[in-house]
């Protein structure tokens, strides 16, 4: 494994990279502003629903069948496009994909068409030579952190109990992207209506930070 | 009465399967009707503009190991509403899973109803089903789902359960629309991202061209809806979904009815949904 390939991942999740991430939030600003993530203790509830039965699983299963050799990219951009459970979650994915994609084919001269954030972060990681396990799990981290921040502007919740609250969803991240390299897309799986309508309602709210 | 604590021991298998074709200057007619096993279907005569479909499992409800099957075709240019004839109900599974495969065919300029009665998950049950609508180019469809744990008024509570029900639509053979409910133990409860401790859940969608223009009207109905439900609509790309949460599958019926009324001009719901709100 190359640590030029690792380095390259990480610097495609860090929030310095032009994706705008800091201005989607999956519906928590909703969910926040209706008090239903109040402390570091729903935050971290809220987060880890999302990752073991929500988007954010759905995601790892993305990711990691977009790093699978010779995966059907054009295929898994349609599927992810038609899970988007929200028109605000829709534009939040392709978005931040489509400046993936853009930014990645800029440094590296891959050519890379506009994907679902998933879908175009795995396509795009597969030439690094990397873990799929350890490409699923930085993803995991990197939106949870997102959305971290989020809440941290938002609730307001102090930076440290908002670190430890992504401290703390650590070993869920980890079981999490295990999970997803044995998951073929027709075990996907959601119960996150709670997300899903906090998303919804979120496209109705008059005054809002954040893009969905 | 059936009491879901004895093991059924004969597995139910069933398959029904409906054709139907438009007919010109008239309401479509039935091309093809095909039953087998516990699965049948019938054309209840009504008076209106869309044939309708009832399907039902002569079994009264599923459990571990049974197989079930519904598949609805319309030609292109053909209308029609479908339902169910009672509550679906998947009782406590002593082993294995149940499954129900449903297939909806709907051709070119074709437009069906898909509005199934609500699910009834017992404790301990588990169930896969398989929704698939097939859309050609130009087809309307409407679809609701509904699920209710337990009975409330029987006391009933849900705290094991295995749940994998994959809702998926197609245009032209591209997925537009996939939803991947899966609920387990572990997401039962009150939790804000998951069920909030609702006993029922619904989702609705109308997939047509266009179909994002209904969601002002959708929101509309939604904020006249009676406590106890809660509900939330997004609109894009040729759709409108709609999910409620509630706290029984009484006022959820209500709800269902009303929204249902709202996409679909007024229409009157099948009368096997009597007794709706």
């Amino acid at each position: 494994m190359s640590e030029s390939g690792l380095l390259a991942l990480v610097q495609w999740l860090s929030p310095s990279f032009p994706l705008g991430s800091f201005a989607w939030s999956q519906g928590l600003e909703w969910a926040i502003a209706e008090g239903h993530v109040s402390d570091r203790a729903a935050l971290e509830t809220w987060l880890g629903d999302l990752i073991d039965h929500g988007g954010l699983g759905i995601d790892a299963v993305l990711v990691a069948r977009a790093l699978d050799p010779g995966a059907d990219h054009e295929g898994l951009a349609a599927t992810a496009r038609a899970l988007a459970p929200t028109r605000e979650r829709l534009a939040e994915t392709e978005e931040q994909g489509a400046a993936l994609s853009r930014t990645v084919a800029a440094l590296t001269g891959q050519a890379l068409p506009a994907a679902p954030l998933p879908v175009a972060l795995g396509r795009a990681a597969a030439p690094l030579g990397l873990p799929a396990e350890r490409v699923v799990a930085l993803y995991l981290q990197s939106a949870a952190s997102a959305l971290v921040l989020a809440a941290v502007r938002f609730v307001p919740l102090g930076q440290t109990e908002g670190q430890a609250a992504l401290a703390a969803l650590a070993p869920r991240i980890e079981a999490a992207a295990r999970r997803a390299l044995e998951t073929p897309l027709s075990g996907l799986g959601s119960a996150a209506l709670g997300a899903d309508m906090a998303s919804a309602w979120h496209e109705d709210m008059e005054v809002r930070i954040f893009k969905s | 009465m059936f009491d879901a604590s004895v093991p059924r021991l004969q597995r139910v298998t069933g398959r029904a399967e409906v054709t139907l074709l438009a007919a010109p200057g008239r309401a479509a007619r039935l091309d093809r009707l095909a039953q087998a096993g516990s699965a049948k279907a019938f054309l209840p005569r009504v008076h209106a503009a869309a044939p309708e479909v009832v399907f039902l499992n002569t079994a009264g409800g599923l459990t571990g190991g049974d197989r079930l099957a519904y598949a609805l075709g319309l030609g292109p240019g053909a209308r029609a509403v479908a339902t169910t004839q009672t509550a679906e109900r998947a009782y406590g599974s002593t082993g294995g899973r149940a499954r129900l495969e449903v297939d909806l065919d709907i051709g070119a300029g074709a437009a069906l109803d898909w509005l199934p009665q609500e699910t009834i998950l017992f404790d301990a049950s588990a169930l896969d089903r398989r929704t698939r609508a097939d859309l050609g180019a130009g087809a309307r469809f409407l679809m609701t789902e509904s699920l209710v744990l337990g009975r409330q008024a029987m006391g009933e509570r849900v705290t094991r359960l295995e749940l994998d029900d994959w809702r998926e639509v197609r245009r032209e053979g591209r997925p537009v629309l996939i939803e991947p409910l899966r609920l387990t133990d572990a997401a039962l409860g009150d939790r804000p991202a998951l069920l909030a401790g609702a006993r029922a859940l619904a989702t609705v969608a109308l997939v047509a061209p266009g179909a994002e223009d209904a969601t002002g009207a959708v929101r509309a109905a939604i904020d006249g809806l009676p406590d106890g439900v809660v509900a939330a609509a997004s609109g894009w790309d040729g759709k409108c979904v709609v999910r409620l949460r509630a706290a029984d599958g009484w006022p959820l019926r209500g709800a269902l009815a009303r929204l249902l009324s709202v996409l679909r001009g007024g229409a009157a719901l099948p009368r096997v949904w009597q007794g709706a709100a």
